[in-house]
């Protein structure tokens, strides 16, 4: 599903990321693990176009995304699901709102939207707290609003940039949980973390991040 | 590689029909959308829009006022003529149809020196004497700004023994439509300067208090056009309902001036306040539109 190739991403003159090549099937689940500044988050805005490598090919499906065009960018990143340390949620609008926002730009029918808004809720377990508004909401449950919004419109591939980043162990433990039940209905789920109990507790793929390489790509591996 | 590309395009598909119920979905929160963005600029949009219709009544006004002064001068202009007194031995009949081929003459009036003698005998008690008048010709020109060189191509004709034309008054006339032309233009530079900042000024403010949200729904995906299109749709309802606002103002002018036409039985041009109706409506439109579309390119990097 996803191939990067002798990917090179250079700010001035420090490297993020120096001759990454990795593969990722669809229906993995992969941490992406690294101290800080090892390119982890660089990675992961790689991947949904957030930033464009100096060189090299980011393939999605088939395509390369590092030469797509800014107009298609949006239509890209419908196909995924992006989660957020900070959660990016649009705190004056409900939680049903903010999970339902992207899909009403769609055209989608009021039923349709709720079907579906009121699916992902349910799969974070959000059902009974539809009306409430993100500052009313726990940092964990946030979380889970936010990993809603990501598979409301049924990515194939979610994203998940430090999602327990700003949570304690009980709530990250919920997160990670969420993240693994979705990605046993298919999903491609990567998790970018320096959270070494979760990697070791979850036991998938990790590929270790050092100074922008990869250091290690181990299945079924521990953060070490 | 192309199955796992057709897949994920099926697996987008299913999730976005697409049909004319969907266009109209989209056209719809897109309303709805801009009609939020206004409800959450709050009492500012006030002041936009007064400051808005300020702007276009000044406009409204002037424009008006110009086509008024245009109607007076093409009045005055229509009384403007060249007065040709032939040479004795020139037919009035054949240059009157040499003058008429001059390119900007209107219309050529023949007064032949029996009648011109007879009027002037009823005026005054002439003594029984032989006519010493000449056959004259009223030339009309087109635009008063023409009579100058329709003027020189009868005086190079060598027909006429004199020649005349109120020569003063044609460049008063000349002069006042070149005000008025220049003034047009000046007003319509001012007001789309003034308009253009203020409403880019305004979406300025609305991208800057929207930052945050903007960022997440360009991360989510959502197209650039769903973001654009309603700050351009609110910076062109500021200048619709600036041009409503300033059809009170506008009307009282109109009344005023429609008045002045009376006082000196010289007809209103035709259809003039629909003109300026429309002329302030769509102004209003492009500019407040055109003001946010250049806050959006400057201000919202998506």
């Amino acid at each position: 599903m996803i191939q990067l190739r002798s990917v090179t991403k250079k700010y001035k003159n420090a490297y993020a990321l120096k001759n990454v090549n990795l593969d990722i099937l669809s229906g993995e689940f992969v941490f992406v693990v690294g101290s800080s500044g090892a390119g982890k988050s660089t990675l992961m805005k790689l991947l949904y176009k957030e930033e464009t490598p100096t060189s090299g090919t980011v393939m999605i499906g088939g395509i390369n995304i590092a030469n797509l065009p800014s107009d298609k960018v949006p239509n890209l990143r419908r196909c995924m699901g992006i989660v957020f340390q900070d959660y990016k949620l649009l705190q004056n609008q409900s939680v049903y709102d903010n999970v339902a926002y992207v899909i009403r730009t769609l055209g989608i029918s009021t039923k349709e939207i709720n079907a579906r808004v009121l699916g992902a809720l349910k799969v974070v377990g959000l059902s009974d707290k539809i009306k409430a508004k993100p500052s009313e909401l726990s940092g964990g449950e946030q979380q889970r609003v936010s990993i809603a919004r990501a598979i409301v419109n049924g990515p194939p591939l979610l994203i998940a940039d430090e999602p327990t980043g700003n949570l304690d162990p009980k709530n990250s433990m919920e997160v990670m949980q969420i993240l693994d039940q979705i990605n046993q209905r298919g999903i491609t789920v990567i998790v970018s973390t320096h959270d070494s109990a979760m990697v070791d507790y979850f036991r998938k793929r990790v590929i270790t991040l050092e100074n922008g390489e990869v250091l290690r790509d181990i299945q079924a591996g521990t953060y070490e | 590689m192309n199955k796992s590309k057709q897949n994920i395009k099926k697996k987008v598909k299913q999730h976005i029909p697409k049909d004319w119920l969907t266009e109209l979905r989209i056209v719809y929160r897109i309303v709805m959308e801009t009609f939020n963005d206004i409800k959450r600029t709050g009492i500012v949009n006030l002041v936009i829009v007064t400051t808005m219709a300020a702007i276009l009544t000044i406009f409204g006004a002037l424009f008006r006022t110009t086509l008024s002064v245009s109607a007076f001068a093409h009045e005055l202009g229509n009384v403007l003529e060249i007065s040709v007194y032939l040479k004795p031995s020139v037919s009035a009949q054949s240059a009157s149809k040499k003058m008429k081929k001059i390119e900007h003459v209107q219309k050529v009036r023949v007064i032949t020196k029996d009648k011109s003698w007879s009027d002037l005998k009823r005026e005054i008690d002439l003594p029984d004497v032989e006519n010493p008048l000449p056959d004259t010709l009223h030339v009309k020109v087109d635009k008063p700004e023409n009579i100058n060189y329709v003027f020189g191509q009868i005086k190079g004709m060598s027909v006429a023994s004199d020649m005349s034309y109120a020569q003063e008054l044609a460049k008063k006339i000349q002069f006042l439509n070149q005000v008025v032309n220049t003034t047009t233009i000046f007003v319509v530079i001012i007001v789309a300067i003034l308009t253009i900042t203020i409403i880019n000024n305004t979406i300025q403010l609305v991208i800057q208090s929207r930052k945050d949200e903007i960022e997440i729904m360009r991360l989510m995906g959502v197209s650039n056009w769903y973001i654009k299109i309603p700050l351009i749709m609110q910076g062109a309802l500021y200048g619709f309902l600036g041009a409503t606002v300033a059809l009170i103002p506008l009307n009282f002018v109109q009344n005023m001036l429609n008045n002045v036409h009376k006082f000196f039985l010289i007809p209103s041009p035709l259809f003039a306040g629909n003109i300026v109706i429309i002329t302030m409506f769509f102004f209003g439109i492009l500019f407040g539109a055109g003001g946010s579309f250049l806050s959006i390119k400057k201000h919202l990097q998506v």
